[in-house]
């Protein structure tokens, strides 16, 4: 175990896996002398040389369109936006080729790609730099969608993306890439797509959150406990392919549901998990599933406008006892 | 100079092509294709020349109107065929239809819907190459309606930038669907374009076999020796719609039987084959014999195949195996 | 000519009962007037009088028995006589008062239904809203959604609504199942071993458990207290016993209460799932201790009484209940339920409510203290401490207190009882 930030985390996987696989290597904006402007990729082309840690022009678009063509021959691209928000820029390259590629070639290719970069609020970015938009990715079938929580499962997912023989979007957190964790050291530490982690054991409620909302679903429950409240805290990690079973089981045991993340509440994917959820366990409901999320406007730069368009902490634990009646 | 093995080898190819194209518009006619699809008819020179220089492991990316690269990249005309009509036969399962035709095993990384969708993944693929150190290169084919969209300025920067193995073959058919390229392309060369990424830019005559083999010769061997991209523009003409059904008001019958009667390729090979005494008339006729026959075996093939079976609809959206 | 002995019926609402003495074996002379046989009901157990003078000739039903009423338990007659005729009657009467007894059990399970709901005629078209979750655990807990009182919005049943009244079910469904087996030696103690001695329960001990706790776990009981000083009251007793009218204390707190309940009708109440259903009439039960536990008789529309009479129904009461001569409808429709321990040194104490009443005052003993008067001056008065218990679902602490303060300012005022 090493303690760690979960970019550092971030960092020291893609370099054991270049140094594992010299078919993997990694190209976006800056990532080459700067490291990244996060840091993920720091010093990793004084290792690796700068083909196999290659800045790019700002060309997100024709960046993951050669991402796609150069894992459909054979190799094994990493490819980082600077903001996910930028995966609208490069869209058709996304959606279209890279999710549908394998299947409409009837099977025959294998897109071992990853597609990584930070999201979501907490730097005063504003509107076009601060969204979440892993719903989307969701949304379109061919792509797997993942969303770390922590610097161990940053760690553990990251490796698996890289090592998964398919497209994956790879959603990393803005505000916790200077946060430290207590990270495994071994270099073979996978943690399995489609395995939900449960951060907190509860009885009462159960709540679901995935990035920065996990943490303040923890600090929700550390209040709620207070008034004698048992929240169960569940990550699910990866949104495709999505581990329901446990939040059923876990629904089941407590008969309430609240799902909070940052994307915007309308259409996100919490509204997928609630209708999951009333379709397998509607007899053991208690109230209907809650979902919190982004309001339906851009967000703001002004901090406190940023804090009013979100879910708070409060507004997690409000939601929490409404399940309740309270 | 072309040996004469890889000119008969190209005038199969085009006849191929052609025999296949005209067989199924006759099949869309007679309602025996869905959707719609999109007839290289005409411009058979570029795919043929462009791919008698290619080697399997080399790789090609197309477009909406890509049964001639397919082909001319080594696909079977049978599997080619069915895939046209969606059985289970075709190349892609019957998943993809006309427009995203594939083989990885001939390094067609398969025609592409989107126009321009298959640009940055042909440079893609040359960057594998570089990265490997193999000596294989890219073409990337794609038509004058593609060149004004931003991917293809993104590629060619990425791809010069990076100097990648890659040849950018436009095939400018002088149409953009009913818009003519005067009216939507700010130079009338595209080539020109290259110079604002600083690589060569060729514009020659689509439909001269000969004079699309030495740009393309020249190319390679730029690309091989690592010396990055070259853009060559093919000026060429389709003798049918942009698709099957499309009515063509936006030119004349005269200007089509034009490009017809006094500039289509084939004859323009035959001709020349036979003036320079590289082979005989009769050989050339059995050529376009056998082309004929087996696209009508492709078609009784894929007649003849059974539909895709419904339980295989969610296979293959993900690699599960190891 | 042979009659039949029957298990009475005792009371509007009674369905059955358990034969649990009786006092003439088989073969022995019976007089009419004389005691015959005890029954137990779960509102009291009662003495059965012999109709008729003869020899029991047969006991159909044993002690222990659970019989449904007016269905046959003995034969009385002449030694000797064929009374074939009246059992053969028997199996035919025995499925008629079956069914009866089943139609009156469906009427009384409904009334009970009805009780426990706390509700009136309207309730049985009402729909029933609850979770899933809420239906999920009442079919575990083979609960009827109908009987539970939702917390929820718009009445809502929730899963923590079913649990609470689950209890009370189990309870109630132990007590049926238990009741055959209920009382094979029912006084009798049985050691197991010298450290212990295990006593079955009786059916009041069984009723009384289930009220209990019933009343606890579905109320939200809160308590007030306030210190009342009996000096006028004392005087108010002194003058009616000098009249040779017998009055107790505790009567005249009854008759403070009665009042007071007029005029807080919201502790003269009872709770339904939708409403508060406020009673026109005050019927104040009075706890009585009897040997096998306790009995709360009623005063009915005891607004309406007197002090003297209200003294009257008392004595009476309390000496029907000691004897065991309480009939059913004495111990039905309280409204408000005063306890009073202070015969036993209790200066104060915390009663819990007979439901469905939302309220119960509980009396203390009067002692002289010590307290300080006007100007700071020393002075030793009779005082008594009152308690009241009230149900906070229905009633806050700001009405309850107002009329626990009303119950006192007649006590120390007796003269606005006029």
């Amino acid at each position: 175990m090493s303690i760690k930030t979960y970019a550092m985390a971030i960092r020291d996987v893609i370099a054991e896996e270049m140094r594992r696989d010299e078919r993997v290597f990694i190209m976006g904006e800056d990532i080459e002398t700067l490291g990244g402007i996060f840091g993920c990729t720091r010093d990793l082309y004084k290792e690796f040389g700068t083909e196999r840690v290659r800045n790019t022009p700002i060309s997100e678009a024709a960046i993951v369109g050669a991402g796609v063509g150069a894992a459909c021959a054979g190799m094994r691209p990493i490819v980082e936006l600077m903001y996910m928000d930028f995966t609208f820029v490069a869209m058709d390259q996304i959606l279209n080729q890279a999710a549908k590629t394998r299947y409409v070639f009837g099977g025959k290719a294998k897109i071992p790609l990853v597609i990584r970069g930070q999201q979501g609020i907490g730097r005063g970015n504003a509107a076009t730099h601060s969204q979440s938009v892993e719903t989307i990715f969701m949304h379109i079938p061919g792509l797997k969608v993942v969303c770390p929580s922590t610097g161990a499962d940053a760690a553990g997912l990251l490796r698996t993306a890289i090592r998964d023989d398919n497209p994956v979007m790879f959603f990393e957190h803005k505000a916790l890439y200077s946060v430290k964790f207590e990270v495994p050291d071994d270099p073979e530490f996978m943690i399995p797509f489609g395995q939900a982690d449960v951060k907190r054991e509860g009885s009462d409620v159960t709540v679901v959150a995935n990035l920065l909302y996990v943490s303040r679903a923890l600090e929700a429950a550390e209040r709620l406990a207070e008034e004698g409240i048992s929240v169960e805290v569940i990550d699910p990690r990866t949104l495709v392919p999505l581990d329901l079973e446990t939040i059923v089981k876990s629904v089941k045991k407590t008969g309430r549901l609240v799902v909070v993340h940052e994307a915007h509440r309308t259409a996100g994917w919490g509204a997928e998990i609630a209708a999951q959820i009333t379709e397998e366990a509607f007899p053991y409901l208690d109230a209907p599933p809650l979902r919190l999320g982004a309001k339906a406007c851009p967000l703001p730069f002004n901090l406190g406008l940023e804090n009013a368009a979100t879910p708070q902490v409060d507004d997690i634990v409000k939601a929490v006892k409404a399940t309740l009646y309270r | 100079m072309i040996s004469t093995e890889r000119q008969l080898w190209i005038y199969d190819v085009m006849n191929k092509i052609r025999c296949f194209e005209l067989k199924a518009f006759q099949l869309f006619q007679e309602n025996k294709l869905r959707g719609s699809v999109h007839l290289y008819v005409g411009e058979e020179a570029v795919a043929a020349t462009v791919c008698s220089l290619l080697r399997d492991e080399d790789y090609i990316t197309s477009t909406h109107r890509g049964h001639g690269h397919c082909i001319a990249k080594g696909a079977q005309l049978d599997k080619a065929m069915a895939e046209l009509m969606g059985k289970a036969t075709g190349y892609c399962k019957g998943r993809s239809g006309s427009m995203h035709i594939a083989d990885f095993t001939k390094g067609n990384l398969g025609a592409n819907a989107i126009v321009g969708g298959g640009i940055p993944i042909a440079v893609g693929a040359a960057l594998a190459a570089k990265l490997r150190g193999s000596d294989q290169v890219a073409v990337s084919f794609f038509g004058d309606g593609a060149s004004n969209q931003g991917i293809f300025h993104e590629s060619l920067n990425l791809a010069a930038v990076w100097k990648l193995p890659i040849i950018f073959v436009c095939e400018n058919n002088g149409f953009g669907i009913s818009v003519p390229t005067w009216q939507s392309t700010a130079v009338e060369d595209i080539s020109v374009r290259a110079q604002g990424y600083n690589m060569p830019g060729y514009t020659v005559d689509g439909n001269d076999v000969y004079a699309i083999y030495e740009v393309m010769e020249k190319a390679i061997e730029r690309a091989k020796a690592g010396l990055g991209p070259t853009l060559i523009e093919c000026k060429t003409y389709r003798y049918l719609g942009h698709w099957t059904g499309d009515p063509q008001p936006y030119r004349t019958r005269e200007e089509i039987e034009d490009w017809k009667q006094n500039r289509d390729p084939i004859k323009r090979m035959r001709k020349r084959m036979l003036e320079e005494g590289v082979t005989t008339a009769e050989k050339l006729d059995e050529i376009e014999r056998l082309a004929l026959e087996e696209a009508e075996k492709a078609a009784e093939f894929a007649l003849n195949s059974p539909e895709p079976d419904p339980s295989t609809l969610m296979e293959d959206v993900f690699y599960e195996g190891v | 000519m042979a009659e039949l002995v029957i298990m009475p019926k005792q009371g509007l609402q009674m369905t059955e009962g358990t034969i649990t003495s009786w006092y003439v074996q088989e073969g022995e002379p019976v007089t009419e007037g004389e005691p015959l046989f005890e029954i137990e009901t779960d509102k009291l157990t009662i003495t059965i009088d012999a109709n008729h003078s003869g020899t029991l000739l047969k006991i159909l039903h044993q002690e222990g028995d659970v019989v449904p009423v007016a269905e046959p338990i003995g034969i009385i007659g002449e030694p000797g006589e064929d009374y074939s005729n009246l059992l053969s009657g028997l199996n035919a009467s025995n499925a008629e008062d079956q069914t009866s007894s089943e139609q009156l059990k469906g009427e009384e399970s409904k009334e009970e239904r009805r009780e426990a709901d706390l509700s009136t005629e309207e309730t049985s078209s009402r729909r029933i809203l609850s979770t899933p979750r809420a239906r999920l655990r009442a079919e575990e807990l083979g609960v009827d959604l109908a009987v539970i009182v939702g917390t929820g919005p718009e009445g809502l049943i929730t899963e923590k609504d079913v649990l609470a009244y689950a209890q009370t079910v189990k309870t109630t469904k132990e007590e049926a199942s238990s009741r055959t087996e209920a009382i094979a030696a029912p006084n009798v103690a049985e050691s197991l071993s010298d450290k212990e001695t295990s006593i079955p329960l009786t059916n009041m001990r069984r009723i009384i458990a289930q009220r209990m706790h019933e009343s606890l776990s579905t109320m939200a009981q809160a308590n007030h207290r306030i210190t009342v000083d009996m000096t006028q009251a004392v005087e108010l007793r002194k003058q009616f016993m000098d009249n040779n009218i017998k009055v107790s204390y505790n009567d005249i707190i009854i008759r403070c209460v009665a009042r007071a309940l007029t005029e807080f009708p919201e502790l003269n109440s009872s709770l339904t799932e939708t409403s508060i259903v406020r009673k026109h009439y005050v019927n104040i039960g009075m706890a009585v201790a009897v040997p096998e536990g306790l009995i709360v008789p009623v005063l009915k529309d005891a607004d309406r009484m007197s002090l003297a009479e209200i003294a009257i129904q008392t004595s009476d009461l309390a000496l029907r209940a000691r004897e065991g001569k309480l009939q059913e409808e004495d111990c039905t429709g309280g409204t408000f339920t005063v306890t009073n321990l202070g015969m036993y040194d209790i200066d104060s104490f915390t009663a819990i409510i007979n439901p469905p009443e939302v309220g119960i005052l509980a009396v203390g003993k009067i002692s002289k203290q010590v307290v300080v008067g006007d100007e700071d001056k020393i002075e030793i008065k009779p005082l008594m401490v009152l308690s009241l218990t009230y149900d906070h679902r229905v009633v806050d602490g700001a009405p309850a207190a107002r009329f626990l303060k009303r119950v006192k300012q007649l006590l120390e005022h007796p003269l606005l009882l006029i």
